[in-house]
């Protein structure tokens, strides 16, 4: 979840508990005072009455009659039951239909029961008001807080979105920027710096560390080139001293012959690798010129014609399928070089008699696509994701890799990298691989 | 046999490629100085057309390299093609080693023609055909004939068997084949069986031709064409 969501749901979270605990607070607080005052009038009431039968005894049945008139407050006076203590005071609250011809639905009153002296008799008296009126006003005053609560959280929402937006937005640069670096070679612009601090804390090491990243990277790059740029030198001396001895092969016995032809071979594959080496370093280097038009036609089709031999003599059929004109801007050598290595690997693991399928088409986003695919063994599919990876592990062990120090598929993959073009291997359903380049 | 064509003109540069195609030759190309050196430094050319005028550095350099390799290795032969018409450029460059010197604006045939010249000085042979045995094999067009008769040889088993030719009574081992046939882009572990299957063609196609047996397999090397001295 990102940050900004996750500080906004919790800040809702809390504003909704705030809101719904203030509500009920508020209500309670309200009916509270509201009961207590009912009941602080009912006293007085209750106090009024006593005053008044203290002066005057005879007035009981007056106000018997008037106080059950009253249709808020009313009141009624009985005999003494013994139902309730003497001289206590019983507050409850009832819901009643007061006039059944007016209204069938109950009403709330707040009742006191307690008891009356006169002139030495006691008398029950209950004294009744209505609470109505009084909840609809605390009602009211909590709707109306909850009201404003719940405008002010919304607003908190929208504020907070748009604040937190706001000031994390440099954050979340940076992170879209993190996100999208794929290799050191492309680390494009430093990391600005943002006048919130922490933000600037981790731009600036953000910068240190990608820049080291990158200056070892290219060391290591660098490294590479001239290393296998020396190497070539002694190599080929030790090749031609080889060779020349071995072209006078009368003065040799077989056995010594078969010696200087084994450091023949290895002076040749060491030189082999120290090119491809140099190749992908110039590649990643970017020492290439991305000028040329590129017909991938023209090119698969020259390098079936260097491959012509290989073909030919293990019986492979090869059916090629060229959907569409496919020409891309880059650097002509080195595409040739991809296309020779793709094709290369599907003619050296095809069976022989098999057959090759070459396809150029467009898939669904318009990309150019080109597709070799062969009945060979396979790549294992543990290894299928290593395969274009510089001296993969399993070079010894799997079928593919066990001829070669398997830089070709690194050549394609560095090529296809500096090109901005996808590259992917996937074995077949029944038999073979699928190799395709997307340009 | 091999050849690398240093040009920076892309045009031109296409233009000799083609030309040394159809000389039968294996093509490698390079447009600069650095490819060059490392191209220089890591294969084996017959022959390198050297435009001396070269981003990135000195053409004249990478003559002095080729000629310092000459000391441990065969003689890589080497054109000029320079705009630097001047006499001291060329002298400077013959004196460095070079086999000829041509000024460009140059015709085509020309090239061609001290191509050849220069091939003839470096494998030592007097004529564009080299005959052993009654086999002779033209370096100019894909013609190998037995007593005038013509035998039919791909394009490949042409180009090993005139290597074989040139290099008559050396061991030619089979990766320095396969390199002379495919260049060096084709994995060797992988070409070297075809080198074998190739040179059985040949082989066929010249005893069916009812010529000698003249290639003497080196046991787990190579190739030898031997050629008594007349």
């Amino acid at each position: 979840m990102k940050l900004n969501n996750k500080i906004l749901i919790s800040n809702s979270l809390l504003s909704l508990f705030m809101l719904v605990v203030t509500g009920l607070g508020t209500y309670y607080v309200v009916n509270t005072t509201i009961y207590d005052e009912l009941d602080f009038h009912l006293l007085q009431h209750k106090a009024d009455i006593q005053q008044q039968l203290m002066e005057d005894p005879n007035s009981l049945d007056e106000i018997k009659r008037l106080g059950g008139l009253g249709s808020y407050e009313w009141v009624e006076i009985s005999d003494f039951d013994q139902s309730i203590t003497l001289h206590s005071n019983n507050f409850s609250t009832i819901d009643t239909v007061r006039y059944a011809n007016v209204s069938e639905l109950p009403e709330s009153y707040r009742k006191l029961t307690t008891t009356l002296s006169v002139g030495g008799s006691h008398y029950l008296l209950e004294i009744y008001e209505e609470v109505a009126a009084w909840e609809k006003i605390s009602m009211t005053v909590m709707l109306s807080v909850l009201a404003a609560l719940f405008i002010w959280v919304i607003l908190l929402y929208v504020v907070n979105q748009y604040a937190f937006g706001r000031i994390l937005s440099p954050f979340y640069d940076t992170v879209d920027r993190l996100e999208h670096i794929s290799s050191p070679n492309e680390l494009g612009e430093p990391f600005p710096e943002p006048n919130t601090y922490e933000i600037r804390v981790l731009n600036n090491a953000l910068n240190t560390m990608l820049t080291q990243i990158k200056s070892s990277f290219d060391d290591q790059r660098k490294f590479i080139q001239n290393a296998s740029h020396e190497l070539l030198t002694p190599l080929s001396i030790i090749r031609q001293k080889a060779e020349k001895l071995i072209s006078d092969s009368e003065q040799l016995d077989p056995s010594s012959l078969e010696r200087l032809h084994e450091i023949q071979q290895t002076a040749v594959r060491l030189t082999r690798l120290s090119n491809a080496l140099l190749l992908i370093s110039r590649v990643e280097n970017k020492q290439y010129e991305m000028s040329d038009e590129i017909d991938i036609t023209q090119i698969v089709e020259q390098v079936l014609k260097e491959l012509a031999d290989f073909t030919e003599i293990k019986e492979i059929t090869i059916e090629t399928e060229y959907s569409r004109q496919a020409v891309i801007k880059g650097n002509k050598e080195l595409i040739h070089s991809a296309v020779y290595n793709i094709i290369q690997n599907a003619i050296k693991f095809s069976p022989d008699g098999g057959k090759i399928w070459i396809t150029i088409a467009e898939n669904g986003s318009g990309q150019i696509v080109l597709f070799v695919k062969d009945e060979g063994p396979g790549i294992p599919e543990d290894l299928i994701d290593q395969v274009f990876e510089r001296f993969r592990k399993g070079d010894k062990l799997s079928g593919h890799g066990s001829s070669s120090p398997g830089l070709g598929l690194s050549i394609v993959k560095s090529i296809c990298e500096l090109h901005g073009c996808e590259y992917k291997a996937v074995n077949n359903p029944d038999k073979g691989v699928s190799f395709s380049l997307i340009f | 046999m091999r050849a690398l064509v240093v040009e920076d003109e892309v045009l031109l540069n296409e233009e000799l490629e083609e030309l040394l195609l159809e000389e039968h030759f294996t093509v490698d190309t390079s447009l600069d100085f650095d490819q060059t050196e490392d191209l220089l430094l890591g294969e084996q050319y017959d022959l390198v057309l050297l435009d001396l005028s070269l981003p990135g550095g000195d053409g004249l350099d990478l003559l002095k390299l080729i000629k310092k390799q000459r000391k441990t290795s065969d003689d890589t032969a080497v054109i000029i093609l320079t705009a630097r018409g001047e006499l001291e450029d060329r002298v400077q460059g013959l004196e460095l080693g070079s086999d000829d010197y041509l000024s460009k604006p140059f015709a085509m045939p020309e090239l061609r023609a001290r191509i050849h010249a220069v091939l003839r000085r470096k494998f030592k042979i007097d004529d564009n055909e080299i005959n052993i045995e009654g086999v002779s094999i033209h370096l100019d067009q894909t013609e190998v004939s037995y007593k005038n008769d013509f035998l039919d040889l791909t394009d490949t088993e042409y180009k090993m068997l005139r290597y074989l030719f040139l290099n008559k009574n050396k061991t030619v081992t089979r990766i320095a084949l396969s390199e002379h046939v495919w260049g060096n882009k084709i994995d060797d572990r992988f070409s070297l069986d075809f080198i074998n299957s190739h040179m059985k063609n040949i082989r066929r196609k010249l005893s069916d031709a009812g010529a000698p047996d003249l290639i003497d397999t080196v046991y787990g090397v190579g190739y030898k064409v031997k050629a008594h001295e007349a």
